[in-house]
């Protein structure tokens, strides 16, 4: 079901879940609720597609996960941003900025 | 920074394979939990929440699946597990595994060996420091275009040897054959008189002693000598005292002052193993008309070959106005020394083998290829299911992938045990003295570039023929495969058609090497049947050389002759005798530059042919046919004006349409003017397959002679005369060493041994690929029947007749067959075009061979097909159709 993230470039997925990190320390089904949330449904993540770009933030180092007690005393790994993930996040979030004025520069004159 | 972690983080993976799984299992437990949690505070019940979830969210062995193939550390899994499946296929079908790992080694090693051979002559630089700074002088006639053949004046030389500023060094050199007496018999040795910078221009050191000096050439300095490595363990049986020690050449001491390592080499010498000084007297260093002795030099570094040019032109056109008389139009030609030798190497003879192995290796694998596929389709099923269980096409054909590349590497390793056979086998078919010609004769073996080009081959063609079967397997459709009731598939018919278009090319190929092997092995044929000229069947060949030293007047030489020859004329056995300067096939000759009477040349122009003193009897023992006038004879003695005999294609292009009898030549600048008495048949001196040449023949009597050679017609086999002509020359000087006796036949034989190799290589490979054609139609047909089997066993239950079968599978056979012997015949006649300069009175499209040659293909291609087809034609119908 729902598998529009997968149609997200990988770079766009790796940069929304480095946002949801930047606003606080999450676990992995919290980012998944948080993102479909703020996104109002238009983000629904399967366990796939979110685990591969954590782990693949992870081994970027941008990233750092432990395993920490959840609200009903369950375990669960947490994820925080780096110092170095803070950087890339602001870059990426830069970068898309230009991006879509561009887009949107280009579609107006059409 | 990230790509350690990223490394770091994949060999944890890799490492601590249990741990890293079990904490991905937690999170994901937790993940889907947590999610189910809150479909259950929406209502749900448990068991239906988890199941919603486990859709919405995907499973949780899938997830585990996905995010495991997401690190790079699992495609190295993959690869791993791939390889180990891969060898446990190929043991379980030793036989398929032993055929195309045969089939690959020799096709694979053929092409290794050959390479090897190019990579020594034609790529490998010359074992020199900085070859690249090495050229050769050569005298060159600028308005005729005629080169001297790699040798100039000495006057020229010392010339610039004193005033170039381009060359670090230059030498003068020249091969000599050495008379070596005491210690032992008398032995003529291969060596070379140079320059005193000869080895260390060449940047070679002793291993022994020293090199020569400057000291050592100077005109009244002691003798000295520098042994060869061979020479040195052979002869003075390793003596270590040999520096110091005095040794005997041509009569006179020498002091021996360095031994040479046996890897010392220059092609251009040949084989040498005794160096002296080059002894040229005053006059012959002034010596600016005769154009002989050979040359080199060592660029100075930073000089360019083009800047040497522009210095040598300048120099000669100097010379040219100084020197009207001998060195108008004269030039120097500059040539790298690495050109030179390669050019020499036979480069068109490597060429063609290349081409044919690469060739044989193309229908090796296509060969293999085949097997994979037909050896794929039974395992259809395996692939079905595998498929059917989740894996993706790129991971079957990855796995097949690698079963054809272990395939080819297990191959390719074995390629090199035969590379390194048939490398030796050829060397051995190389005769002696030869070797010495050929760069890094002794020292081509298996080195890292070759390996380099035997993995890079085997990569390649496993890569490319792996393909296929790979391609096709993935693309089966998995329900119709399992549905199927038989093992075995009706294959797609993309396969077969893939199958039969693997074969027609591989027979369309081994024609064209069939073709081609043939024509070059015709020729070779004709060359070695075809007349000489003369008849050399039953002549025994003896051949010396005398020492200036010894033998300081002509009347000695005269004398010398005449007496060998009155002893050996008695020998019981023997025909007919005869002597003369140079033998054909004898390794050297002589020239002479002529001027007919009343036809001068223009200044500048040069006119020359070969020139062989002979004795009166020599055209009959060697059996030379008269054309017109008349032989040598009594009256043409010592002291009267001199007679000449010269060839057919002389008299008709020199003296073209008129009458040669009568008619005068100057030769030579010494020489006073001869008569034209006979006219003779042409004859081979040099090569097989040489084109009709000049030459011209004076009696020995008028034109003494230092080197004989002595030629003995016996009546029967003129190997037991042996002994018996030694004993005759040893009888008149008992220490003249004697450099060779041999039937004429074997000189022949030793001279054309290089075209005997190219020939039996040819022979040998067209087998193979006929043989691997054969293979390949045969299992093409065979496996075709196979599948067929159902629908034969229908249509004999239908009422067909055995015999109905049998044609129809004959006629499908036949047309694949006669479909790529027909493509075979197109491209080898645009192939067989690029063979005709190695073609002796062979055209590339003879018809004898294009029509013989694609027959024997249609019968062998018959004869496959055969087996199979009766195979097929005895098929019980009730078997078949039932058959599973």
């Amino acid at each position: 079901m729902a598998d529009k993230p997968s149609d997200l470039v990988q770079g766009t997925l790796d940069m929304l879940i480095l946002k949801m990190l930047a606003l606080e320390p999450m676990h992995g089904y919290g980012i998944a609720v948080r993102l479909e949330q703020m996104s109002q449904g238009v983000f629904r993540l399967n366990a796939g597609s979110l685990f591969v770009a954590v782990q693949r933030l992870q081994r970027d180092g941008l990233i750092r996960g432990e395993w920490k007690a959840t609200e009903n005393s369950r375990r669960a790994k947490y994820y925080a941003l780096t110092e170095q993930g803070r950087k890339r996040l602001n870059g990426e979030i830069r970068e898309w900025g230009r991006q879509v004025a561009a887009i949107a520069r280009i579609l107006e004159t059409s | 920074m990230s790509i350690l972690r990223s490394i770091a983080g994949g060999l944890r993976s890799l490492f601590r394979k249990e741990q890293v799984s079990k904490e991905l299992n937690e999170e994901l437990n937790g993940f889907l939990e947590m999610a189910a949690e809150e479909k259950m505070k929406q209502g749900m019940s448990r068991k239906d929440a988890l199941r919603a979830v486990r859709l919405e969210r995907g499973s949780l062995e899938v997830t585990m699946e996905v995010v495991r193939a997401a690190g790079w550390e699992s495609f190295l899994e993959t690869c791993w597990q791939d390889l180990r499946f891969a060898a446990r296929i190929l043991r379980k079908t030793p036989g398929f595994t032993t055929v195309a790992v045969l089939t690959l080694a020799v096709g694979i090693g053929a092409n290794a060996a050959i390479f090897s051979y190019i990579d020594a002559w034609f790529i490998k630089p010359l074992p020199y420091p900085q070859p690249g700074r090495l050229v050769i002088f050569e005298t060159q006639d600028k308005k005729h275009g005629w080169t001297s053949g790699g040798v100039t004046s000495a006057a020229d030389f010392f010339d610039f040897q004193k005033q170039n500023t381009s060359f670090e060094q230059t030498v003068a050199w020249g091969g000599a054959s050495l008379n070596l007496t005491g210690d032992g018999l008398p032995e003529l040795v291969d060596g070379g008189r140079v320059s005193w910078n000869f080895f260390d221009t060449l940047g070679a050191k002793p291993i022994l002693g020293r090199t020569f000096t400057a000291e050592d050439d100077r005109s009244g300095a002691p003798h000295v000598a520098i042994l060869s490595q061979g020479l040195w363990q052979g002869r003075y049986a390793g003596d270590p005292q040999i520096i110091g020690r005095n040794i005997a050449i041509g009569g006179e001491a020498y002091t021996v002052v360095g031994v040479m390592p046996g890897t010392f080499q220059l092609p251009l010498m040949g084989i040498a193993n005794l160096w002296t000084p080059l002894p040229l007297t005053d006059m012959e260093r002034a010596d600016r008309g005769n154009v002989w002795l050979p040359a080199f030099g060592r660029l100075k570094r930073g000089v360019t070959l083009e800047q040497a040019r522009a210095e040598t032109a300048t120099f000669f056109a100097h010379l040219e106005k100084e020197f009207p008389k001998t060195n108008t139009n004269l030039t120097w030609l500059v040539s790298s020394m690495t050109d030179r030798i390669r050019r020499e190497e036979g480069g068109p003879e490597v060429m063609i083998c290349f081409v044919v192995v690469g060739l044989v290796l193309l229908i090796a694998c296509a060969n293999v290829a085949n097997l994979m596929l037909a050896r794929a389709t039974t395992r259809a099923r395996e692939f079905a299911v595998r498929g059917a269980l989740g894996a993706t096409r790129r991971r079957l054909a990855g796995q097949l992938l690698t079963e054809s590349l272990l395939l080819f590497l297990v191959g390719g390793l074995a390629s090199l045990l035969f590379a390194s056979w048939g490398m030796r086998w050829i060397e051995s078919q190389i005769p002696g003295h030869i070797r010495g010609y050929i760069v890094n004769y002794g020292h081509v073996e298996l080195d890292f570039s070759m390996l380099m080009f035997t993995l890079g081959i085997t990569l390649l063609c496993g890569l490319v023929f792996g393909f296929a079967p790979a391609f096709e397997n993935s693309r089966l459709d998995a329900n119709h495969t399992l549905k199927e009731t038989s093992g075995q598939t009706s294959g797609s018919k993309r396969g077969a058609r893939l199958r039969r278009i693997f074969v027609a090319a591989e027979i369309a190929l081994a024609v064209v090497v069939l073709i081609s092997a043939t024509l070059l092995v015709k020729s070779f044929i004709i060359s070695v049947r075809s007349s000489p000229g003369y008849n050399p069947a039953n002549v025994l060949v003896a051949q010396l050389a005398l020492p200036k030293t010894k033998y300081t007047e002509d009347s000695q030489l005269r004398n010398f002759s005449d007496e060998v020859l009155s002893r050996i004329r008695v020998l019981p056995g023997a025909a007919s005798t005869s002597v003369a300067s140079h033998v054909p096939f004898g390794g050297f000759g002589q020239g002479v530059e002529f001027q007919v009477a009343g036809k001068p040349l223009q200044p500048g122009e040069r006119q020359g042919a070969p020139l062989t003193a002979v004795s009166a009897d020599y055209f009959s023992t060697m059996q030379i046919g008269l054309v017109k006038g008349r032989f040598f004879d009594s009256s043409d003695a010592y002291g009267i004006s001199p007679s000449i005999i010269i060839s057919q294609t002389m008299a008709r292009q020199v003296l073209s349409g008129e009458d040669p009898i009568g008619k005068k030549l100057r030769l030579g600048e010494q020489h006073s003017v001869g008569t034209i008495v006979g006219i003779v048949n042409d004859i081979k001196m040099y090569y097989l397959r040489e084109r009709p040449g000049w030459h011209i023949y004076v009696p020995l009597a008028q034109f003494p002679s230092r080197t004989f050679g002595f030629v003995l017609r016996s009546s029967g086999d003129p190997t037991i005369m042996a002994t018996a002509i030694r004993d005759a020359i040893w009888a008149v000087d008992r220490d003249q060493p004697i450099s060779s006796v041999e039937p004429l036949e074997n000189l022949i034989a030793v001279v054309s041994s290089g075209d005997r190799v190219v020939a039996d290589l040819m022979v040998f490979f067209s087998v193979l690929a006929m043989f691997l054609g054969a293979i390949g139609i045969y299992g093409v047909m065979a496996h075709l029947v196979l599948q067929r089997i159902h629908e034969i066993g229908i249509r004999m239950a239908l009422g067909a007749s055995p015999a109905h079968v049998m044609r129809m599978i004959l006629s499908q056979g036949l047309k694949l067959g006669l479909g790529g012997v027909g493509a075979g015949m197109i491209a080898a006649l645009g192939a067989t075009r690029l063979l005709a300069t190695q073609l002796y009175q062979v055209t590339p499209t003879d018809p004898l061979t294009f029509i013989s040659v694609p027959l024997l293909f249609a019968i062998v291609a018959l004869a496959a097909c055969y087996v199979p087809a009766w195979r097929g034609m005895r098929v019980d119908p009730m078997v078949a159709l039932r058959c599973e």
